[in-house]
């Protein structure tokens, strides 16, 4: 019944498996190194014993299973739904703004989540509810930073977007100001502080795997449901509108479904930029547009770039480990900066 | 091919969803406050085209939105395809009505087969990829609009024409059975818009698709609709076959601009806007022609001589005369009268001096009778104190003497007097043009 679609949506189909073939190989990799060795063949062997699927694998050292599954399995898989949900929240806030240059900092979540955690950090309630104290505070920060951003855009019955991008802009200087001042006066603290907002997995547990994952089936879920609202969503409001989409609510959800997995994002891991921005910019290049491909494909790749700048992170400078947010940023900044003056040729040679 | 399957989902009304067109009965909406329709009623039909003209500024786009579900009237009803589309959805408002907009701008590089498929959003389910209704929907849209050939290409890559055609077979896709044209055709030249409106025209008579379209061109819009309906602040100040409502008269009223309207060999009006004739005085200290003219007789010569920048007066009019209207749009100083009444010694004195000041005089061959042949003695007494004077004579005087004889004497003094006689009134106006810019020091 249904049609094969025309050559890039088949295209985009073969990308998407191919994106999730890479996610798979990325994460056997990364659970393998580290300072000692575990080959991807071992770490499938025990990951599909662990799964049930198989007996005991034989011929393994008995530290192997301890070392994968209690130290870096947790690392590796928090950093794929961290770079997941970024590079979704990302594609949302891009359509919803019409603008591939829209990050999801953008609406104050990376800077009210900061805040959080720093004042979390100072107070020392940070090993509160079972170590889970900054990551709730950042998530709570960057929550409470979304909303008021949303307040401050909210003209009559509708969300004007402009207003939103200027909202966001002017809270969040506001509120990195207020980090500055707390860290003036923080004495021993600023070391802690300052390796948090350059971001980092190091810290990464089981608990906070099983926490973040159901914000981001469900915030995933919630996008891929809205792909085809999004699409309409670049035409602009209006358009949208004549198409058939009921803007204000379509807006509302967007937001809130970005918000919600930008500061879960950003709650365990700190501020990592660029993943949100450049992720869906990039697959945009190799699926199109259409975010029934654009959304699945983002979230994949985010999920594999995330694990290999943690990867490059804690490998590249042995023993010492690099902020990934450094990680990344050094990636992503030169990358940015391409992709920004490829587009103004294109746009050059169009005019 | 279906006029526009009902959907299998659909809702409350669609019973009667596809049989009445579109209605608009007493709508006031506005901004904030501010009414910009003020009670517009109008309605079409199935398979009928209507055209909305009027001047920047009147209401149309306003109403389009109104229709469109994007602005609630504060007062009075719309319905599309018998719902009130405030009623419903605007998913189900969007398979009800379609609109085909002024441009669209994606904000990425999305495959013009893409763009059309958007079309079917207000059919599609969350998740559900289109299905094979939608994708036949989708190609039958591309087709009938011509764009099937441009299906893999990005949308920003296209030309404007291409582009317009694939929002046209967006808002196709839709299969609504009411389509309004939002200036669709602005940045199109002149073989691209033709098409469009061939193609629009076609879908209303084989769908039955009711069009209401906001289109510039007139002669065009003329050309198209079955139907026309001319906005002005806000009202509607005409109505009907396109015939009855492209007039000058509207043109001068609405638009505030003078204008030609002949007839295409179909019968359809086609326009010719005078340009700068609307009200724009003569230079200060440019030579000027006074007019004796009468019966509409003067219009063309007074519309030349001001083309040609020459101040025109005007005198003695008959208030309803054509004549009287056009002196009036150029800004002629003139001396009217109530109609149908005799010349009163006053006026006559008044245009005597109109005619003296004169640097030429033209005398038309307006009918004369009692109360108009006044107008020749004024004329002939300013050729004896030595204006020029130049006669238009299409017609023997005989035919328009209703004096008893008077009028032919005085005429023949004219045409005896005058530097030129001629049946054109082309010629009439040069030889004026020359004798009163020679008249200057």
């Amino acid at each position: 019944m249904a049609d094969p679609g025309p050559f890039p949506a088949r295209r985009g189909r073969l990308t998407i498996g191919l994106l999730a073939l890479l996610l798979a190989a990325s994460i056997l990799v990364a659970v393998g190194v580290g300072a000692v060795w575990i080959s991807p063949w071992d770490a499938l062997r025990l990951i599909a014993w662990k799964l049930g699927m198989t007996g005991a694998p034989r011929g393994i050292p008995s530290w192997a299973p301890v070392i994968l599954f209690q130290l870096r399995m947790p690392r590796v898989l928090l950093a794929a739904l961290v770079g997941a949900a970024l590079a979704v929240a990302g594609a949302v806030f891009q359509a919803l703004f019409r603008n591939p240059m829209a990050d999801p900092a953008i609406i104050g979540v990376s800077s009210g989540a900061a805040l959080g955690a720093i004042v979390v950090i100072l107070l020392g309630w940070g090993a509160a509810l079972d170590a889970l104290g900054v990551p709730a505070a950042a998530f709570a920060g960057a929550l409470l930073t979304a909303l008021l951003v949303f307040r401050l855009a909210r003209v009559g019955p509708g969300v004007q977007v402009a207003t939103l991008l200027l909202a966001g802009i002017a809270v969040a200087a506001v509120v990195s100001a207020a980090i500055s001042l707390v860290m003036t006066f923080s004495g021993q603290e600023v070391d802690r502080i300052y390796f948090w907002l350059l971001g980092s997995f190091a810290a990464a547990t089981w608990p906070q795997v099983l926490l973040v994952s159901p914000l981001l089936v469900a915030g995933s879920a919630v996008a891929f449901a809205l792909a085809g609202d999004m699409n309409l969503a670049t035409l602009g409001e209006e358009r949208a509108a004549q198409l058939g989409q009921d803007v204000e609510r379509f807006k509302r959800v967007m937001l809130a479904t970005g918000s919600l997995l930008a500061a879960a994002a950003v709650s365990f891991s700190g501020l990592i930029g660029f993943v949100g921005l450049m992720t869906p910019h990039i697959l945009r290049l190799l699926v199109g547009p259409d975010h029934r491909r654009l959304v699945p494909a983002s979230m994949l790749g985010g999920a594999t770039f995330m694990v290999l700048a943690d990867l490059a992170a804690r490998t590249v400078v042995v023993p010492q480990e690099i902020p990934v947010g450094a990680v990344t940023a050094l990636l992503g900044g030169p990358f940015f900066l391409y992709l920004l003056r490829r587009q103004r040729r294109a746009a050059g040679a169009r005019g | 091919m279906p006029a526009a399957e009902a959907p299998p989902d659909a809702g409350r009304g669609h019973a009667r969803a596809f049989e009445g067109g579109l209605r608009v009965e007493g709508v006031v909406a506005g901004y904030d406050g501010e009414p910009v329709l003020r009670g517009v009623s109008l309605s079409v039909e199935p398979g009928e085209v209507v055209g909305l003209i009027g001047p920047n500024g009147a209401g149309k786009t306003t109403l389009v939105r109104v229709c469109s579900r994007a602005l609630a009237p504060s007062a009075g009803d719309v319905s599309v395809g018998g719902v009130d589309p405030y009623s419903v959805t605007a998913r189900e408002a969007a398979r009800l009505l379609a609109v085909v907009p002024q441009e669209l701008a994606p904000a990425f590089a999305f495959t013009a087969e893409e763009v059309v498929l958007m079309g079917r959003s207000p059919y599609l389910r969350p998740w559900g990829g289109g299905r094979a209704e939608d994708w036949a929907a989708a190609r039958r849209a591309m087709r009938a609009a011509d764009v099937e050939r441009l299906a893999s290409r990005p949308v920003q890559e296209l030309s404007g024409g291409d582009r317009q055609r694939v929002v046209l077979a967006q808002a196709l896709a839709q299969e609504a059975p009411v389509l309004l044209l939002d200036e669709p055709t602005t940045h199109l030249d002149v073989r691209h818009v033709l098409d469009m409106l061939a193609l629009i025209r076609g879908l209303a008579r084989t769908r039955g698709t009711a069009v209401l379209g906001i289109l510039h061109d007139l002669s065009l819009a003329a050309a198209l609709c079955d139907r026309m309906v001319a906005l002005s602040d806000g009202r509607v100040v005409a109505e009907g076959p396109p015939e009855d409502v492209v007039t000058p008269d509207l043109l001068w009223d609405v638009y505030g601009v003078e204008a030609e309207v002949t007839r295409t060999a179909s019968g359809r009006p086609a326009v010719a806007v005078v340009p700068g004739l609307h009200g724009t005085p003569a230079a200060a200290g440019a030579p000027s022609v006074h007019v004796v003219g009468g019966a509409g007789r003067g219009a063309p010569v007074m519309r030349m001589l001001a083309e040609r920048g020459l101040q025109v007066t005007a005198g003695v009019l008959h208030a309803t005369d054509s004549d009287a209207t056009v002196a009036g749009r150029l800004g002629a100083p003139r001396v009217t009268v109530p109609p149908f009444s005799e010349i009163d010694p006053e006026s006559a004195a008044r245009c005597r001096a109109l005619a003296a000041a004169a640097d030429a005089v033209v005398v038309c061959d307006a009918p004369f009778g009692a109360a108009n042949v006044e107008n020749l003695r004024v004329a002939l007494a300013a050729a004896r104190d030595g204006v020029p004077l130049v006669v238009l004579e299409a017609s023997p005087i005989g035919d328009r003497d209703f004096t008893g004889g008077e009028a032919t004497a005085l005429w023949a003094e004219l045409t005896a007097r005058a530097l030129l006689v001629a049946a054109d009134a082309a010629a009439v106006v040069a030889a004026a043009a020359v004798a009163a810019r020679r008249g200057r020091p």
